[in-house]
This record gives C-alpha cells, structure tokens and sequence, in this order.
C-alpha cells in the first residue's frame, strides 16, 4: 500500500522535478524562471488542443507514443522507491525493464520516421546509435551490480538489505557507477551535453526533432513520457545514492526526495554549465561512459568478493 | 512410428502428384499445398505428443549390405522435427500465391517434388543414426535446396548465387565427412555408437572438423558468404525454409556430435562462444549497410546464429565448470531460440517475399509508404521485426533472456568464465540495440513514409494465402512472448537429451519469471487499453486537421528529400570500420559546367574479401599449376582413366 | 583510501587514452602524477621525515614541473592543441580496458602483495606502465610521446612501491631527474625543430631513414 502511494505521488510529481531542472537554469541565467507547476499548465493547455497529422503518415504514427508510455509506466512499477518493495518483481526483471524501454524507443523511431520528413529521420538514426552505446553501459553496470548480489532484479539491488548503496560500507567503485549511471541518464533522456531540449534548431537535434510532428494531446503524453523517463531513471540513481536510516525507517521516504530533488539539480546545474558536444564527440562520450562503467565492474570484480 | 511413416507418405505425395495432373495449374497447386501441408500439421502434432513420452524410438531398415537407414527419435530430434514441419507447414500455404506463374507450370511442379525431397530430407537429417542415412540425406538436402534456390534459371545472377551455395555446402560436408571419417577409423563402425571412448584428442578434432562443416551449413561467420547471396536468389518460401530450418541443421548436427561424444574441454567451449559472438555482432553490423530486404534478412540469420551458438557456447562452458544452472540456460536458451528464430525469419521472409513480389523490386530504397496499401504484410512485418529485436511481448524475448540468465551464471565461476560471459552479456546488449537500429530502419524505410516510386505507390496486397501464413506467424510469436512457459518446457524436452548425466529438476526452480513475464506482459496490455481509452477522451469531441508533414518552413517536399535507410544506418556503420570495409565510387566535378554526378558507396564483408583475397587467390594460383593436365586431348583423358582403372584394380 | 587513488590512477589512465586535446592530457597526467606521488602516504606504515621529503619532491616535479614546463612548450610552439592518433579515441579506450583485465589476470599469477595487503598496486602499476608505452605508440606529436613516458614513469614508480622496501627510492628518483632532464630536452629541440620545419610531426621522421 505504502509503496502504491509512493509510486502515484511520484508520477504525479514527476513534471514538478522537472520544472525544477528549469528553475535551476533560469538561476544560472540570472533570471527569475518560470512558475514551479508550468509543466502542468503545458500539459492541460496541450490535451484542451486538438491534433495535426501528416497526411503521409499511418495508424502508427497514432499508437506509437501510447505505447512508448505504457512501456515507461510498466517499469517504473519495478522500482522499489525509498527501499520498499516494489508493485512488481521477478528474477530477471531488469533485464525485462531494459527490453522493455527499447520495445518504447522502437515505437517512438518508427513513429518519426512515419512522417517522412528528413529531420525526424536524422533524429531517429541519431538516437538509434547513441541508445545502443548507452544501453551496453547500462548492461556493464547490471554486471557489476551482480557481484554484491546475484540475481537480476532491481528489487533485491536495492531492497531493504542494502547491499548496493554507495554509504553502505567499503564499496569504493560504486560512485563510480554512480557517475557512468548518471552519464546513461544524460544520454537516454536526451540531456545536454548530448542532446539539447530546448533548442529548436533541427540540425543539432536529437530526440525533439523525432516528435516535430505531434501535436496536441499526443504531445502532451510525450512529455509526460519524457517526464516519467526521467524519473525513472534518476529513481533508479537515486535508490544506489540515498543514504539509509536502518530498516523500515520513515526518514528514508525523506532522504529518498532530497536525493531525488539533488539528482534533479544537478542535471539543471550540468545543463547550465556544459555547452552541447559536437555530434560527432557524442559517441566518444557514450564510449568513455561504457569504460567507466566496465573499469568499476573490473574493480569490483578484484575486490569485492 | 507408424504416423511417422505415414506423415512422411503424405509429403511424399505431395511432392509427387503434381507431376501427374501439371497441366492443370491449379489443380496441382491445390492438391499438392494440401497434401504436403496436412502431412506438415500432423508431423507437428505427432511429434508434439510424442515429446511428452521420453523413450527413443530405434528403427532400421537395410537396403543391402552397406546402405542400412537407421533412425532413431529422441526428444531433441521431435523437437527440431517440430521447427521443420511448422515452418514447412505454413511456407507451402505461402506458396500457393506466390508461385502463381501458369507458364512455367513443369518448374512449380517440380519445385513442390524437391520442396517435399528437402522436408523429407531434413527429417532424416534429424533423425539418423548412422554415418550413412545421415550422409545420405545431408546430400539430399543440399542438392534439393540448391536445385530450389535456382527456381529462376534464367537470371545468371541467381545461377552465381546458387554456385556460391553449392561451394559452401559442399566444403562444409566435406569437413563432416572427414570427421565421420575419422570416427569410423577409430570406432569401426557406421553407427554412432562407443564414441565416447575415442581419445580426447581425437574426440577434439573430430569435433572442430564437425563444427566447422556444421558451421558452414548454420551460416556462422566468416563461413557465411553463401548466405547473403543465396537467399535474395532463392523464392521467398523457399527462403524461409532455408533460413528458418535447413541452417538449423547446422545447429543440430554441432549438438549432436557434442552429445554424441560426450566431449568436454574449455577450451572448445571459448571457441564456440567466440564464434558464435563475432557472428552475432559481425551479423547485424552488415546488416545494418544492407538496402536489399532479403540480404539485410540474410544477415541477420548470421546473427541470429551467432546468438544460438552463443547459448551453446554458454552451455558448453556450465557443462564443463559443473555448472548446472549455466549450462541449462544456455542450452535451453539456445534450443529456444532456435525454435524462435525459425518461425520470426519465415515470418519476415514471407513479408519481404509479399513486399518484393507486389512492388518488383528487392531495394528498400525504392519503397516507403507501404503500410497503407499492404496492412497485413506490414503489421506482420512489424510483428516479425519486433521479435527477432527480441524486445518483450514477442518470442525472441524469452530465448535471449534465457540465454543472459546463462551468461550472468558464469560470472561465478574462474575468472576467465567470468570475462567469456562479460564478452556474451554485452554482446548480446550490443545486438539488441544494432538490431533495433536495422529493423527500425526497414520499417520506417520500406513500409512508413511516403512512396519512393510508382511501383511501389501502386502495389497491392498479397493474396490470402499469402496472408495467412503471415497471420499465423504472427500470432506464434505472441503466444510465445506472452505465455512462454509451455514453450519453455518444449525446449527443456530438447536440452534433456543433452546433458550427458541426466539431472531431475523441477521447471520452477529455475524457470519462474516466465510466468510473471506473463502477468506482467498481460498488465501491459491493460495499461495500453488505459491509455487508449484515455487518448479516446481527449479526442472525442475534436476535429483533426491533416496537413503535409511540416517541414522546418520549406513548402515543397518531395519524397527525394525523405531520410534513407542509408543515411540512417551510416554513423552507426561507421562506428564498426575496422570491420566493415568502405568501397566509395565518386566522380569528381572537372568542368565548369558540372554533369551529373555520381557517389556510390558500398560496405563489404571482411569475410568476404579476406577469404577471396586470401583462400580463394591462393587456391587459384595452385590451380594453375595443375592447368597442364587438362589440354583438350581426348586420347589422353582416355588414358587417364586407363591408369585410374589399373591403380584402382592394384589397391582393391 | 590507497585503493581509491590507485582506482583514480588507472581511471587518469583511460581518461588520457579517450582524451583528444593536448590540454586537458597535460592537466590528466599532472593529476595522476599528484596521486601517484601522495600513495606512498597512505601505504607506508611509518612514515620518517625522509619519506615526506621525497614524496614533497615527487609530488614538484611530478605534478608541477614537468606539466608546466609541457604547457609552456605548448604555447610557444604554434601547434593545433589537438591530439592526433594513430589509433582511434575509441579504439585506445577500449584497448585500455583490455590491458586493464590482463594486468589484473598477471596480478593474479605473479602474488606481489607480501609486503602490502594492497592487491591492486601491482595490476595498476602495470597497467599505467603499459598504457604509457601505448601512449607513445598511438600517438603523432612529440609532445604526446613525452607524456607517455610521464605514463610510464608512473607506473614504474607504482612498480617500485612494491619492489623496494618502502625505503628511500633512490633508483626511482634518478629515473625522475632523467625524465625532467629530458621533457627539457626535448622541449628545446621541439622548439628546434618547429623553428626549423613548422612541424613537428614524429611520423615525418620517417623520411630521415635510409632508402
């Protein structure tokens, strides 16, 4: 029940963080920023709207986000936020959450390219190159996870035993992958230095320029994909970085936000103090990221046990 | 034993009427689908009983003195014999419109007579049990699929290709030939039988000299040119069965001969993992370069291979640390994937074949816009693609999870297991994600967008009976996706016969997310329905507006300016050079006023290349050498056969 | 904490193997000489005064001298401040990994660790050690190559903390003065040679071989 709660608050929440990312920017810009709650405004102005489609495309181009938000939904039920056992679990699971979010950028490719415009493709190629250099780093990191504990899924990484948590004891390599986590959540969620959100000139655009077309509602359940993507992925850096208060401890609900929110800032504060790479730097960064996240798997492989 | 019998009756039939009644097309169709399909279903629905009862079936038959066929089912057997009569099943349906040429009656009647020789062939290959019934069939099986890969004669690019084929085959056959070879001289006899105590170093050469054969035949990778280059050539039935069953012969004859001789060694099974990972990554890299649908489906068989011998390789290696669980998934994955790959290939073969055949031509970069003129074959399509991704809902899902169950298993073991599965592991997350890239790139290329041509704006959809293979597929992969465990539990039949100490286990101890994956995938379903009923809402009351596709301000687009499968899948090409090598074709601008220009640029195959450059020069050059004995004059070959005779006569 | 700098060291490592501009490769390298010359810190069980003497020395030349002394080359010598490799960024990154697993696999074999409980020193020294001499192999411009050999030092220095008996490293010191003798050196020749050629390109040498 706690954990149901948990996880709706969160979803609901979730366009909030990232607003606070916006805040950040703003702050680094010496501008006041826009209002805390301006992702909602968006959202409700967006689903009052109608839709615009492209003659060229087909019926996919109208299922595609659906379902690139369902596989979103579907695994962020995994996650056991703040160390209480999550909706759903199996051996195996995060493996299945992966295939599951590839299963979503499947859809969402095939939706940009259904429009027939060049940009989207070039968006699409883009994001199929980068996700896969960014999904080996992922799996370097699952590897690594199995050291401390030998199954495959997320909720006994970071279930009440504690066993993968940067506080925990000696575990030395683990802010290490910390850091290539963090990097994976750049690249995945399309982040500067990778990919910038905000600017609108499609040459340099990666996954904004896959959703050029939508409009209206469709787009306002893309962002809220866009939103959960996030959260998914800094919950799940923020379940190896949250320091724990013992066992079943009410504080940890607390400590698990406050790591949330610093997550969240400083994504805004890397936005604000990084410039975009040059594209072609882009795979050089995801290949660093994959070696990071292999040297931690080769520490821990000599140490750990 | 006897709906054995009487299914391989059926087929032969069916293979044999049409030479009776080809002068009426139709007629011959019909009779001929019918006969050969029914045999089809009920070879799958007996060997899908007969798994459940685990005694071994031995038959002999003897023809004379040296020729004895000699049968023996066990499970892994029933198991392949499942993957050859479903898939043969469905792909003689498919035939039924796509051979719709009345002219060339005789040639479709013989293309079904060989088609029922390569079925019947292959469930020999399967089931011998001697050196000679398996030769004897392993022949059959080439020579049938070799005579149906140039069902179009007349093209000299299809007769290259079906040489290229025969090469291959024929120099894989000749290392299993050696290998049996050797057996006999050590064992003595045509049986597989006391194997097990030929001497370890034996038993490792007989099983490299095998595996290599085998691995001709499975399309492993650097034996894997005949591949690209025979299924384009061959009719899109019949690349389906080749691609779907006839290169898991490969597969079963590499498990076959490791059971056989109860063989154990790291050492191979470092080989074999290697292998089958180059293959897997290797695969869908040139892949990914392909524009022509059935060479790009090619290649992907190539990596579809390298993820089967990867599980095996995997096994091997559990086998050997006395890892039960490690050698289980890997087997069991493997096997698994076999059976998934064979249905996903035939089912994207069957759509590339519906595709080519309504649009005429094989380039993807010609089509676009299909879906909306061919839904069935583009969903199918679509369905195709998403399993052989191996994203979740789809079969491909389960046997590469299983597969990764594996790997992580041997990050238990001695440190250098525990590298060899680091290597599988990201491997196979690095062909997930490249083969997302490929298939996203057919899809939106050939079937989304807008049309690139005429032909292709024009094409229609297939017939019924081309559908409804596509359909069927379709539906096996979801099934298989969403309910895995009755699947999982027909492989776990199949890697039974495998471990050479056969252990009791319980499925659940070892299998028990296959029913969670069904929960979860069926929740998944329901959070979809959510969602659409919500997107129903918010677009109940509103009138969409349909424009042309914005263009960032420029108001005329053409279908020139769309994105091309090439330039999508050039960075990530690029990525890989050292194993991809560029030939670019470009004239340079020389006069004031320009003509047009040309940029051509293709990606070869290191295997290709080395294996021309180096095998094939060197072969060549000795050849030469030898050029004197062939000059044209007749009294001399004459004589050559005299002293061939008389050296003959002296040795026997 | 030693583990965590050696960590840092080998990751300085595959940080200036990725690294595509000479800048950034002078500031990785003066950082990994400064972990490099503070480990004898954390692994010494006493520690004299002599000891600190030597490492306050290291840690100058090390982490201060030379790089300054590369950065100033750097300025005068109008190069482009870009590394250009033989063999790709990607490429040395994953060699890097490699040659980090099969130090750890000789680590294993050859059991250094008798007078430190510390299992790493020795995969890491190594590592360091030949991802120096990779330096020098994949890499044009002279001035990467000196830094190679800064690599190299390093890694013959993690080397040494295991072989000599925590001493004063005497060895190890001559080899330090050589080395900044010779990023002097080759700091008045690059500034020769580019006077004279407007390059200096290290696979031009090969023009100077005999035919």
């Amino acid at each position: 029940m706690k954990s149901l709660i948990l996880f709706l608050t969160l979803i609901v929440l979730a366009p909030l963080f990232s607003a606070i990312m916006l805040k950040i920017k703003a702050f680094f810009a010496g501008k006041k920023g826009i209002p805390l709650l301006i992702n909602y405004y968006t959202l409700i102005k967006l689903i009052q709207k109608t839709s615009v489609y492209s003659i060229s495309t087909s019926q996919i181009f109208q299922v595609g986000y659906l379902i690139t938000l369902a596989t979103t939904l579907t695994s962020l039920l995994f996650l056991p936020f703040s160390g209480l056992p999550p909706l759903l679990s199996f051996n195996g699971d995060i493996i299945f959450v992966l295939y599951l979010m590839s299963l979503g950028k499947f859809f969402t490719l095939i939706s940009a390219m259904d429009t027939g415009s060049s940009f989207e493709g070039l968006g699409a190629s883009r994001e199929a190159f980068f996700s896969f250099l960014a999904e080996s780093a992922f799996f370097m990191v699952i590897i690594s996870f199995f050291w401390f504990d030998e199954k495959l899924s997320i909720a006994s990484y970071f279930m009440a035993n504690n066993k993968i948590n940067v506080w925990n004891n000696y575990n030395f390599p683990l802010p290490l992958v910390g850091i290539s986590l963090f990097l994976i959540l750049l690249t995945e969620n399309s982040r500067v230095p990778i990919d910038d959100p905000a600017t609108h000139l499609e040459l340099t655009m990666i996954h904004e320029v896959m959703i050029l077309d939508h409009s209206g509602p469709a787009l306002a359940f893309i962002y809220i994909n866009s939103y959960l993507k996030l959260l998914f992925f800094s919950s799940f850096l923020t379940l190896l970085l949250f320091p724990r208060f013992g066992l079943d401890n009410k504080w940890n609900i607390a400590s698990f936000y406050i790591t949330l929110i610093c997550i969240y800032i400083s994504i805004g504060i890397t936005e604000s103090i990084m410039a975009r790479f040059k594209l072609n730097k882009v795979p050089k960064f995801l290949v660093i990221t994959f070696s990071l996240a292999t040297f931690a798997t080769i520490i821990i492989m000599g140490f750990a046990r | 034993m006897g709906i054995f019998k009487l299914t391989i009756f059926i087929i032969l039939i069916g293979g044999l009427i049409p030479f009776a009644t080809y002068k009426n097309f139709s007629l011959m169709k019909i009779l001929s689908v019918l006969f050969i399909s029914l045999g089809s279903l009920m070879g799958v629905i007996d060997s899908l009983f007969k798994l459940n009862n685990k005694e071994i079936y031995n038959v002999t038959y003897k023809l004379s003195d040296i020729f004895i066929v000699a049968l023996s089912i066990n499970n892994l057997t029933k198991f392949f014999m499942i993957i050859i009569y479903l898939i043969s099943f469905f792909s003689v349906i498919y035939s039924f419109h796509y051979l719709n040429d009345s002219s060339k009656a005789l040639r479709t009647a013989l293309s079904y007579f060989l088609y029922s020789l390569l079925i019947i062939s292959m469930i020999f290959v399967v089931s011998a049990n001697n050196i000679i019934t398996f030769i004897f069939s392993w022949e059959v099986m080439s020579l049938t699929s070799y005579f149906l890969v140039i069902y179009n004669y007349e093209d000299f690019e299809t007769i290259k290709s079906g040489y290229i084929y025969l090469i291959f085959t024929h120099i894989g056959a000749m290392f299993i030939y050696s290998a049996f070879g050797i057996m006999f001289a050590y064992t003595n006899s045509l049986n597989f039988i006391n194997l097990s105590l030929i001497p370890l170093n034996i038993k490792t050469l007989i099983f490299i000299l095998s595996f290599i054969g085998f691995a001709s035949k499975a399309g492993l990778f650097p034996l894997h040119i005949w591949l690209p280059y025979a299924h384009p050539a061959a009719p899109s039935h019949i690349s389906a069965i080749m691609s779907g069953v006839m290169i898991k012969m490969g597969i079963y004859g590499i498990l076959k001969i490791y059971t056989m001789l109860e063989f154990n060694s790291i050492i191979t099974g470092y080989t074999v993992l290697a292998f089958g990972v180059i293959s897997g990554v290797l695969g869908v890299v040139y892949a990914l370069g392909q524009s022509d649908l059935k060479k790009l489906l090619a290649y992907h068989s190539v990596e579809n291979i390298g993820i089967i011998i990867t599980g095996i390789g995997i096994g091997m290696i559990g086998q050997y640390e006395k890892n039960f669980a490690m050698a289980l998934f890997g087997f069991t994955g493997a096997i698994l994937h076999t059976l998934n790959h064979s249905i996903f290939k035939s089912l994207l073969f069957f759509g590339a074949g519906s595709v080519i055949h309504n649009t005429k031509n094989r380039s993807i970069e010609q089509m676009g816009g299909l879906l909306k003129n061919m839904k069935v074959s583009g969903l199918t399509f679509l369905v195709g693609s998403l399993a052989i991704t191996g994203l979740p809902m789809f079969n491909g899902f389960i046997s590469e999870l299983i597969i990764y169950f594996g790997s992580f298993q041997g990050l238990k073991q001695l440190p250098l297991t525990q590298f060899a599965s680091i290597i599988a592991i990201i491997s196979l997350a690095v062909v997930g994600g490249l083969a997302l890239a490929c298939f996203t790139k057919v899809i939106g290329v050939a079937f989304l967008g807008e049309p690139r041509n005429d032909n292709t704006s024009n094409a229609k959809e297939s017939g019924i009976f081309m559908l409804i293979p596509m359909i069927g597929l379709s539906l096996i992969c979801l099934t298989i996706g969403v309910f895995p465990k009755y699947f999982i539990k027909i492989a776990l039949y199949g890697t039974e016969t495998l471990f050479l100490n056969s252990i009791d286990f319980h499925i659940n101890d070892y299998f028990n997310f296959s029913t969670s994956i069904t929960n979860i995938s069926l929740l998944f379903f329901l959070i979809l329905t959510i969602l659409f009923t919500l997107k129903y809402f918010c677009y109940k009351t509103k009138k969409i507006h349909n424009t042309s596709t914005w263009s960032c301000g420029f108001s005329k687009p053409t279908t020139r300016m769309q994105y091309t499968d090439f330039s999508y899948a050039f960075s990530i090409i690029k990525f890989y050079k050292p194993f991809v090598l560029f030939k670019s074709d470009y004239k340079k601008i020389d006069k004031i006023f320009p003509n047009k220009i040309e940029y051509h640029l293709e990606y070869l195959d290191i295997a290709e290349k080395y294996i021309i450059q180096n095998i094939a020069k060197f072969l060549d050059l000795f050849f030469e050498k030898l050029r004197w004995i062939q000059h044209g004059n007749i009294h001399i070959y004459i004589g050559y056969i005299l002293i061939v005779l008389i050296i003959l006569l002296l040795l026997i | 904490m030693s583990n965590l700098i050696l960590t840092l060291t080998v990751l300085m490592v595959l940080f200036c193997l990725g690294s595509s501009r000479l800048l950034s490769i002078i500031y990785l390298i003066a950082f990994q000489g400064f972990l490099v010359s503070v480990l004898p810190f954390f692994i010494n069980d006493k520690i004299t005064i002599s000891v600190i003497l030597f490492i306050l020395v290291t840690l100058l030349i090390k982490s201060f001298l030379i790089p300054i002394f590369l950065y100033f080359v750097m300025k005068r010598i109008t190069i482009k401040r870009e590394i250009e490799p033989i063999i790709g960024y990607n490429g040395s990154v994953f060699l890097g990994l490699i040659i980090i697993i099969i130090s750890i696999f000789i680590g294993n074999k050859f059991n250094f660790h008798i007078n430190h409980h510390n299992t790493f020193l020795f995969p890491a020294g190594i590592t360091t050690l030949t991802s120096g001499i990779f330096l020098i192999i994949a890499r044009k411009k002279a001035i990467t190559q000196v830094i190679g050999y800064l690599m190299m030092e390093n890694g013959i220095y993690l080397l040494g903390l295991i072989l000599s008996n925590h001493n004063l490293n005497i060895i190890e010191f001559g080899i330090l003065l050589d080395l900044l003798v010779g990023v002097m050196l080759m700091g008045i020749v690059l500034h020769n040679i580019n006077k004279t050629f407007d390059d200096i390109d290290t696979t031009l040498l090969k023009s100077l071989r005999d035919l």
